[in-house]
């Protein structure tokens, strides 16, 4: 099909044969690409293996719109059986390599089996190696992206992890162009298992496109729509932390490992303080509206903020200097750790120590206990080493009570929201294919300006209907869906955007049935992989239904557990699927999923 | 003295994060906002309530304006 390039690349790091294999036609229309794609490779290819195991993939995967002139394209998904759920995981990241893939000519990168020694795999155009790269091994993902740039070129797409992912440490990421980060559910670690330090594409074809002079045309007229946005000028200026003083308004922002919704020193650390220390910008390939803002840590060297990695850095573990949290953030990604994860994690910790259930004191706020922590978990070890698999292996390990109060959902860390009084963001969080991940149903917005104390089916339809366009078509795209979420860019554009690319037009009900096969695929993954897996793993942490908040105007809002069960039950019945959660053999099969509800029910 | 606020750009376009009005009366939101202020994609909140531009506001209510974009 036109717009793509038709290709996967296949490489084995046990034996470094590597092949070229055509993507079928079926399998682009039916999947559209990026997250569409991962899945169905890894139903078809990664079935019940250990995640850290050499039998595990990892899949670099581009969609038709990525790397395309149009607005926020330059990204790609990384996916693969995740080694802190057990189930499906994946993560977009923004990044030159992204760009690069398509250039030489590939939609899909398969990387298999294990190296023997710490290699780089190394794409320009047809030609692809593995290059040894012990000499990287142990560096952090600054150091080593300088020694790549320096080796390859500035320009080149460079994919990498750091300390973290070497140790296999489960909540690590894959990094980018020192600040970009991908694949919260471990996918540095099934790197690191691998013993693949980084990958590095060069490519310098381009895509062939059906349109090429329309697409350049609509491309324009995109970033056209976006300059003349009202409110551009304020999101440039503070980005996603615009959302910081509207989470603590709303009393959502997670404050002490998610006790509370408010933080007393909001004030100090909100946007227009990031507006006042803002001394750069960072941000994905192809974006004319990049969100990472630039700060001076308490070091004095420059590490990048957002929303998410303050919030978790922040008021979760009670500190309120952006330059400190600026200083974990930048640790974070040189050891390349998921700041969320890492947030939740230490936030845990200190709970832990305030309730006595381990002997160290380490109390909220304190930094340099903080940042001790953030080594310890890279390494795992010390007293790091217990949050490293993830708050839920935390819990498990220290028992008493606390999963009550480990803020995660299948395994993964939930993002900056707290939901005590957000029953909609809640089973958001709880119906994430990957687990509590914000990215593909942030509907917390939307709830607040309805009626955001009900429980109602209006609320659910709409959960779906952004997991559809979140989760379904910009995971597959793939491209950002920040345009769309933060200055209203209009969702008309993306079925004109694939009609020039692939000469194919599409409906935004044809792409929900997209969104609707890879949720159902996802979910038959988890199912095949975790044969209890079922209705208890959409259940958000107890603190949310047992421990109302206790001050702010939130004070005592909790979610009623009756009746997230009924908004639970109804999402399974628009889902098709059963009471456990698992979808019916009619909704695989009406979905084109056949050989799906064949393994399934036997 | 009703109390709003303004989050995200609308405290641009207004060109204040907060102001008090005193009203004799109850009167619709839009009265007491400047002209042209943005209609959609804004959350608006009476008293922690959803409410809408056209909603009566009063003596001591407490009203939150902000994007309904941003942050995920």
């Amino acid at each position: 099909m036109k717009g793509y390039a038709g290709k996967l690349l296949r490489v084995n790091l046990s034996d470094g044969k590597v092949s070229k294999e055509e993507i079928p036609d079926s399998t682009q229309r039916d999947f559209l690409g990026g997250r569409g794609f991962a899945i169905k490779l890894l139903w078809d290819e990664v079935k019940h293996i250990d995640p850290l195991s050499e039998k595990n993939k990892i899949i670099f995967s581009t969609g038709p719109l990525s790397g395309q002139l149009l607005p926020s394209s330059g990204k790609m998904v990384i996916a693969s059986k995740s080694p802190l759920t057990g189930g499906y995981g994946d993560g977009n990241i923004g990044t030159m390599a992204s760009v690069h893939l398509r250039k030489a000519g590939y939609d899909v990168v398969v990387v298999e089996g294990k190296s023997e020694k710490p290699c780089t795999l190394l794409i320009e155009d047809e030609n692809v190696k593995m290059v040894e790269s012990s000499e990287l091994w142990g560096k952090d993902t600054f150091e080593a992206q300088d020694l790549l740039e320096k080796k390859h070129g500035k320009n080149s797409g460079i994919l990498l992890i750091g300390p973290g992912g070497e140790n296999l440490i489960p909540i690590s990421t894959v990094m980018s162009q020192r600040g970009r980060a991908g694949g919260r559910p471990g996918m540095g670690a099934v790197m690191g298992s691998k013993h693949l330090k980084a990958i590095v594409i060069k490519g310098t074809g381009n895509i062939s496109n059906f349109d090429d002079s329309r697409l350049r045309e609509l491309g324009k007229k995109g970033h056209e729509e976006i300059k003349a946005k009202e409110n551009l000028d304020f999101w440039m200026r503070q980005g996603t932390m615009q959302a910081f003083d509207w989470c603590n308004e709303n009393g959502c922002l997670p404050t002490y490992n998610f006790k509370e919704g408010v933080f007393e020193f909001s004030k100090e650390m909100d946007g227009y303080i990031l507006e006042k220390l803002h001394v750069g910008r960072k941000g994905c390939p192809m974006c004319s509206m990049q969100c990472g803002h630039v700060i001076k840590d308490s070091e004095d060297r420059q590490a990048e903020l957002d929303y998410e990695n303050v919030g978790m850095l922040g008021p979760n573990i009670g500190l309120k200097s952006l330059p400190h949290v600026a200083l974990l953030n930048r640790m974070a990604d040189e050891w390349g750790l998921d700041t969320i994860s890492l947030g939740s994690g230490i936030g845990f910790l200190m709970e832990a120590s305030e309730r006595g259930l381990i002997k160290e004191k380490i109390g909220w706020g304190d930094f340099e206990a903080a940042r001790t922590l953030v080594q310890e978990i890279g390494k795992g070890e010390g007293t790091g080493a217990l949050v490293s698999k993830g708050v839920k292996a935390a819990s498990e390990a220290i028992g008493r009570g606390s999963h009550r109060w480990a803020m995660h959902v299948k395994g993964l860390e939930i993002s900056a929201y707290n939901c005590h009084g957000c029953p909609g963001m809640a089973l958001s969080f709880g119906t994430s294919p990957i687990g509590a991940s914000h990215k593909d149903a942030w509907i917390i917005a939307w709830e607040i300006s309805t009626d955001r104390f009900s429980y109602n089916k209006e609320k659910v339809q709409k959960l779906i209907e952004f997991q559809r366009i979140r989760g379904g078509f910009f995971e597959s795209a793939t491209v950002c869906r920040l345009p769309w979420v933060e200055v209203s860019f209009g969702l008309h554009w993306y079925p004109e955007y694939l009609e020039a690319i692939t000469g194919n037009r599409m409906t935004w009900e044809d792409l929900y049935q997209i969104g609707d096969r890879i949720y159902n695929l996802i979910r038959a993954y988890w199912k095949r992989e975790i044969p209890h897996f079922g209705r208890t793993w959409d259940y958000p942490p107890d603190r949310w239904f047992e421990d109302p908040h206790s001050q702010g105007k939130m004070k005592g809002v909790k979610i009623d557990r009756e009746k997230y069960e009924e908004m639970l039950s109804y999402y399974y019945e628009l889902r098709g699927w059963d009471e456990n959660g698992i979808p019916l053999k009619e909704t695989l099969d009406r979905l084109g999923l056949k050989e799906v509800s064949k393994e399934m029910m036997g | 003295m009703a109390e709003l606020k303004f989050f995200g750009y609308l405290s641009d376009f207004v060109g204040t994060r907060g102001k008090e009005v005193n009203l004799e009366r109850p009167v619709p939101l839009r009265e007491i906002l400047p002209p042209r202020f943005p209609e959609t994609n804004i959350i608006i909140l009476i008293n922690q309530k959803a409410g809408s531009l056209d909603s009566l506001i009063q003596d001591e209510d407490s009203v939150v304006l902000m994007p309904i974009l941003s942050g995920g």
